[in-house]
């Protein structure tokens, strides 16, 4: 039994050594967190990224974070992540969390693929014995063949995407965190990936993704948020959410243009 | 800020039992320096030798020193500096080398400092490789006393290990800390004696004894030269490991937290 329970959270970002003019285009943006100065003559900038935020997800749950860029959707995964420790409210989660985010977590480019296998499954908790066990399950899957001896960075982009799907699906974790970046490399590993990615998400008791595309949301999730600068909007069906991000999307159009 | 005990004990401990990957990523990275290269990590270790080689002959007529009791101590001294260093100045930029995996993950942080204390180790044991031949070249007696090596280097090691902790926080909160912390090693190698010979300044004089660095390296000089560190370097050595574990533990526990929110 796996659940994530958050409470009234609030994070916020300190940021160092931004500069007083450019700050002034900071502060007009329309995108992103609520931004503050704080302290004395107001030289502390603070960007407030999550803003008290609560929620509850058990098994079977598959959530899609859905809004703008800098709406605080990857803000909230890395928090779920344990990443980011909230300023004030609490997060609880019971079950194992592993985050795919931008890439496996510990991936070096000078290193080869079978090195990063072992290098980043270890970072997600697997054991020496189990990576061993799992490696050719994880190589075969990326279908990167004899390029695994090679360094990553002689990768494509779509090639590493793949290596590091193949890695981060290879664990069982109870709870799954996972931001966009999914389309791994061309249509035909696309497919498979999508079949694979189904299969292990059958696995995992929670499921919780941000994206951009109504469509892999509409694949992945039974349910969704609406965030906007740090807070939730609104939490509902997949269509309701949905649809309501596109009419507020629709508006603002209608505004500016 | 404040302090969370439990949750600093448990990264320390849970690092630390997490020694296969902190030894894997330190071997990685020595590895990766063997890439594409005939000497790969060598190339430090020639880089000092020639050193040595070269200010052996100018610093020991100008101490007026026999170059056969410098040479050892020289080399010694400095392959030994360069281990105790760069604990200090990489462990300066440990948690921002390791940005890429802290904003990605809720780990061990520590892990990454294990991870800079061997990988240093082991490029410790390339540099001493000069000490080696030095010794075997001059026939420098080795006494039972070069076994303290072991226990000198674990005393450094234990030191570096809360320095890389305290400094890294401090270095990745205040991007000054890095280049003002190696200015100040920059100064630091004059200061102590490496170069020179600590009696030159005079028995017990307050430069040498007052140096916290002097005791660090010779607990690992001694030995080599096949001599027993003194009692004072190993109680000062000893002492400033717990303290400095106190004190790094202590900002640890309260601003573990905010290490990703710095990077």
């Amino acid at each position: 039994m796996a659940f994530i329970s958050v409470d009234n959270v609030t994070i916020d970002f300190p940021i160092y050594g931004a500069a007083h003019h450019s700050l002034r285009h900071t502060l007009l943006a329309r995108t992103g967190g609520l931004i503050r100065r704080e302290g004395m003559r107001h030289k502390r900038v603070v960007v407030r990224a999550l803003d008290n935020i609560s929620f509850k997800l058990q098994d079977g749950d598959r959530l899609g974070l859905i809004g703008h860029n800098g709406a605080g959707k990857s803000t909230l995964l890395k928090a779920l992540a344990g990443v980011y420790w909230p300023d004030s409210g609490s997060i609880r989660i019971e079950g194992r969390v592993s985050p795919l985010f931008t890439s496996a977590p510990g991936l070096d480019a000078d290193d080869s693929g079978f090195e990063n296998i072992k290098t980043c499954g270890m970072f997600l908790g697997m054991s020496a014995e189990e990576i061993e066990y799992k490696a050719p399950e994880i190589a075969a899957f990326s279908e990167l063949g004899e390029y695994l001896e090679l360094p990553v960075r002689t990768y494509s982009t779509g090639m590493v995407t793949r290596l590091c799907f193949a890695i981060a699906t290879a664990i069982d974790p109870d709870i799954l965190l996972l931001d966009e970046g999914l389309a791994a490399g061309d249509a035909r590993f696309a497919a498979r990936a999508e079949s694979r990615m189904q299969k292990f998400i059958q696995r995992t008791r929670i499921l919780v993704l941000a994206s951009h595309s109504d469509a892999l949301i509409r694949s992945m999730c039974n349910r969704a948020v609406l965030m906007d600068t740090g807070q939730i909007l609104a939490f509902g069906s997949i269509d309701e959410i949905l649809d309501r991000y596109h009419r507020q999307n629709a508006e603002q159009a209608a505004v500016l243009a | 800020m404040k302090p969370h005990y439990e949750v600093a004990w448990n990264d320390i401990v849970s690092g630390l039992l997490q020694w296969q990957v902190w030894t894997r990523l330190g071997w990685q990275e020595v590895k990766r320096r063997y890439r594409r290269t005939v000497l790969g990590p060598f190339w430090a270790t020639f880089s000092i030798g020639m050193f040595i080689g070269g200010m052996s002959f100018i610093w020991a007529p100008l101490f007026k020193t026999d170059v056969s009791s410098y040479l050892p101590f020289l080399s010694a001294g400095l392959v030994t500096w360069a281990f105790a260093t760069a604990l200090i100045t990489e462990g300066c930029v440990t948690y921002t080398a390791g940005s890429g995996i802290i904003t990605q993950l809720n780990f061990p942080y520590t892990v990454l400092n294990f991870m800079v204390v061997w990988r240093n180790i082991i490029v410790f044991f390339h540099n001493v490789l000069i000490v080696v031949i030095v010794i075997l070249v001059l026939r420098v007696r080795i006494s039972w006393e070069t076994l303290l090596l072991i226990p000198g280097i674990l005393i450094v090691a234990v030191n570096g290990a809360w320095m890389t902790l305290l400094f890294g926080m401090l270095g990745t909160r205040f991007r000054d800390i890095p280049p003002l912390i190696g200015n100040l090693i920059q100064i630091l190698v004059f200061i102590t004696p490496i170069f020179w010979l600590p009696n030159q300044l005079g028995e017990g004089h307050k430069v040498v004894t007052m140096n916290y660095m002097y005791h660090l390296i010779e607990v690992m000089r001694a030995p080599m030269l096949g001599t027993a560190p003194a009692k004072l370097s190993y109680a000062v050595t000893i002492m400033g490991a717990m303290l400095g574990w106190l004190l790094a533990f202590e900002v640890y526990a309260r601003f573990r937290r905010r290490i990703p929110y710095w990077l």
